[in-house]
């Protein structure tokens, strides 16, 4: 069997890369990056929870884009990503 | 614009998908909206292409039903997050992907909203790297990524032991399943399973596969907290009947802790829809008949949000609205036998699901247990960061005041986490009322619908 396509995206600067088409968060946690974002209240570091769009824990910034639920997202290759906290539109 | 349809479909998974099919199939115009980027749901949630061509499809049924789906001339709309009703209380308000305003109406409206996991908090629960055991069901079928290396789950629910399978299939060292309930020994109540043989063997396969693994089940056992500092490192679990006392500490670098599954039921409740409280769970379902219509004619509610009941079940209740839809719309009932057959596959199912709930303590045993040992100090809304004590000094019974004074459940997942745990807290009510916008919604949609209505 043949091995899985990979894609590059580009996570704080850094490139990191996953099997294509794979979540946003399958791509973030398999390089071991699970601190995703701080809470706006206590400031505590926050990753993904419940992976299916109801949490909003894993809230970034894709492409620009804030607030954007890396759980309901699929990587492309080159999509930019940050999770440095880009102030929340909402 | 507006999309006027004779159905409109919220949701994409079993149910809604069933549902869509049948309608579509006998010539009604029909749109199904999902806020995924792909149809499928929880259940039949697609795995990445790369993943289903290197490992599998681990759900090839789900992929099928979505090709009905779109044979059958279904309208569907991924990425697409209905967040709110118009005034006319029928016009449904949704953004799609690029963030712009929809507006749809059906003549009849079908709710499949599905489930979400039920949490309960403890401390440490915030610290990334604690999940539902759904995230890492999704992470591990759908993505073939483990979610750690070395991984307790705990909760209460046949859920687990599948996780903990897929997980054991990736790899992944399983620490242990902490079960707050005893459901796994010989009794009298499991017999009745017998009437299921293939769901009981799907039971005892995991149970199998994860003894020949030899991972623990300790059972009658509950996550006193999680420690760690940017990410969760260990796992301190207590008896649940001494839930404050510790028992056992375990290292883990992921902790996936879910006491099963709630209806979501926002929008049927924003549609006015009248709810009662699940006999079985106490959570808040809507009152609906064997077809799925609910106390609005033109909004039928089905799957798991009309009361939690597996996969097979949604689809029987998607084929039951599906019928009776087109018996109203055509003045002919279908065929005798073909809803016999309907009606009779959903009622074996629902007895199933109230004999697995029977081995696993109830969401109200739940809280009797574990609201005591909540410590003061414990986070009890993640979004807001509000304390289980300061929920506690507002133990009216009313969780509308505890909501206005603590901003609990205000935050972003509009209570659908601690909701479960600040009902307890504050003895009140089961759920946080349905206002619009039910899911944040981006100020550029909200201006751009504004533009479209013109000057008021």
């Amino acid at each position: 069997m043949t091995a899985p396509r990979s894609a590059t995206i580009i996570v704080d600067g850094r490139p990191v890369t996953a099997v294509a088409g794979v979540s946003l968060t399958a791509a973030l946690v398999g390089d071991h990056r699970w601190a995703l974002r701080r809470n706006p209240v206590d400031g505590g570091p926050r990753g993904p929870f419940c992976g299916m769009g109801v949490c909003f824990e894993c809230e970034v910034t894709v492409d620009g884009v804030p607030s954007v639920r890396a759980c309901l997202t699929r990587i492309r290759p080159g999509m930019r990503v940050d999770t440095t906290g880009a102030p929340n539109d909402r | 614009m507006i999309v006027e349809r004779d159905v409109v479909v919220v949701g994409g998974g079993p149910a809604g998908l069933t549902a869509a099919a049948r309608l579509a199939a006998a010539g009604l115009t029909v749109t199904i909206l999902d806020e995924q980027p792909e149809l499928g749901g929880q259940y039949y949630r697609r795995p990445a292409p790369e993943v289903a061509r290197r490992w599998g499809d681990h759900r090839r049924e789900g992929g099928e039903l979505i090709a009905g789906v779109r044979a059958a001339g279904v309208e569907c709309r991924t990425g697409h997050l209905v967040w709110g009703l118009a005034d006319d209380d029928r016009t449904l308000l949704a953004e799609d992907e690029a963030g712009r305003p929809v507006r749809l109406r059906g003549r009849h409206l079908v709710l499949a909203t599905g489930a979400y996991e039920r949490s309960f908090p403890f401390p440490g629960w915030q610290l990334p790297g604690v999940t539902t055991p759904g995230f890492a069901q999704h992470l591990a079928a759908g993505d073939h990524t483990p979610i750690g290396e070395r991984v307790v789950l705990a909760g209460s629910g046949p859920f687990l032991l599948p996780v903990a399978c897929s997980l054991l299939a990736l790899g992944v060292k399983v620490a242990g399943i902490a079960e707050a309930g005893t459901p796994y020994r010989p009794g009298r109540r499991a017999l009745g399973t017998l009437r299921h043989p293939a769901r009981l063997r799907e039971l005892a396969g995991y149970a199998a596969r994860l003894a020949r693994a030899r991972v623990p089940v300790w059972q009658g056992a509950v996550v006193l907290r999680a420690d760690g500092h940017d990410r969760v490192s260990s796992v301190t679990l207590a008896a649940a009947g001494r839930p404050g006392q510790a028992i056992r500490t375990v290292e883990a670098d992921a902790l996936c802790v879910g006491y099963g599954f709630r209806p979501q039921t926002d929008l049927a409740r924003l549609l006015g829809c009248e709810v009662t409280a699940d006999p079985g769970t106490g959570d808040a379902i809507p009152v609906t008949d064997p077809a799925g219509r609910s106390s609005r004619p033109d909004v039928y509610v089905i799957g798991e949000a009309a009361g939690i009941g597996g996969a097979p079940t949604a689809r029987a209740r998607g084929l039951a609205a599906a019928h009776d839809i087109l018996a109203r719309e055509t003045g002919h009932p279908v065929p005798p036998a073909e809803a016999r057959r309907v009606a009779t596959a959903a009622r074996r199912l629902g007895h199933f699901t109230a004999l697995t709930d029977a081995l696993y303590p109830s969401p109200a045993q739940l809280l009797d247990a574990l609201v005591p040992a909540l410590a003061d100090s414990t986070m009890a809304c993640r979004c807001e960061s509000v304390t289980a004590g300061e929920l506690r000094a507002d133990a009216a019974g009313d969780v509308n005041a505890a909501k206005a004074r603590t901003r609990a459940g205000m935050g972003p997942c509009q209570g659908r986490v601690c909701g479960f745990a600040v009902a307890g807290l504050v003895r009140g009510g089961a759920v946080f009322p349905s206002r619009v916008p039910i899911r944040p919604v981006r100020m550029t949609t909200l201006l751009e619908l504004a533009a479209e209505d013109g000057p008021a």
